[in-house]
């Protein structure tokens, strides 16, 4: 199964770049969970959610063509439903538009039917990337604050 | 955003969009065979849906796959339904589907 999630944000390939792979700034609009790597072919890479300490993803950069792709191996760990997914495969494509960026997030082989949990975050995770890239501010719906530790408040 | 709700205001259009939540990722002809709509109708149909984003499309050979593109849904979404609305919108939503379940 394949699913495929789409973009326009005002903003340069490289600073995109960075907000995809700086581990601070994908912590501001990803859940507030970061993603750490060396980002060398090959590398592996992990996200841990910094205040509980649990791990939320991991897997392999397949492809590092900074700022235009970037193909990585994913399992999500963040439960025993999504373990038992596997392995699937996301790609960032990073494409300049006029004064804007067009970004494309793949995320197949994915199993006929996956638990939607796998790629269900992704139209909050890029809306969240667009307010930041955009004004600088943080998106604040409960949606993309509910994994943060900052919603207590609105549960 | 205009083009997003001028996309949705037709309801085979939707019925598009239900399709291929249904399925993502569906060549022209599945979607003709699929809808009681002519096949001039459904590439009419998509070519507005991919104006408004809402359709995006690879090509896979010889093949065109049509995929819902949820985001920018989730961008009207975050614009109008706050921090502090989204718990109620949620839950009176639930319980709309429930009772309308259960009929």
């Amino acid at each position: 199964m394949e699913k495929v999630f789409e973009i326009y944000i005002k903003t340069t390939p490289e600073r995109l770049w960075e907000a995809i792979t700086d581990e601070e700034t994908r912590q501001k609009y990803n859940f507030g969970v970061g993603v750490s790597s060396d980002w060398t072919p090959g590398s592996r890479y992990e996200s841990v959610h910094p205040q509980a300490g649990i791990a939320i993803a991991e897997g392999e950069n397949l492809e590092v063509e900074p700022p235009r792709r970037l193909v990585q191996s994913f399992t999500a760990l963040w439960s025993d439903q999504v373990k038992d997914e596997g392995v699937s495969r996301v790609t960032w494509e990073i494409e300049p538009v006029g004064s804007s960026c067009r970004l494309t997030v793949t995320h197949d082989q994915l199993r006929e039917g996956a638990n939607d949990e796998l790629y269900g975050g992704w139209p909050m995770i890029l809306s969240g990337l667009k307010t930041l890239l955009e004004s600088g501010e943080l998106l604040d719906t409960p949606g993309s604050l509910r994994y943060s530790g900052a919603s207590a408040d609105t549960e | 955003m205009d083009e997003v709700f001028k996309a949705l205001a037709d309801p085979s259009r939707r019925t598009l969009l239900d399709a291929l939540f249904t399925e993502d990722g569906q060549t022209l002809s599945a979607l003709e065979a699929r809808l009681p709509m002519t096949r001039f109708g459904v590439m009419k149909h998509l070519k507005v849906l991919e104006e408004a984003r809402l359709v995006t499309s690879k090509r896979r050979g010889r093949e065109k796959l049509h995929f819902l593109n949820p985001v920018p849904i989730r961008l009207i979404h975050d614009r109008w339904v706050s921090k502090y609305a989204e718990p109620w919108a949620a839950g009176l939503s639930e319980l709309k589907k429930d009772i309308e379940t259960k009929e």
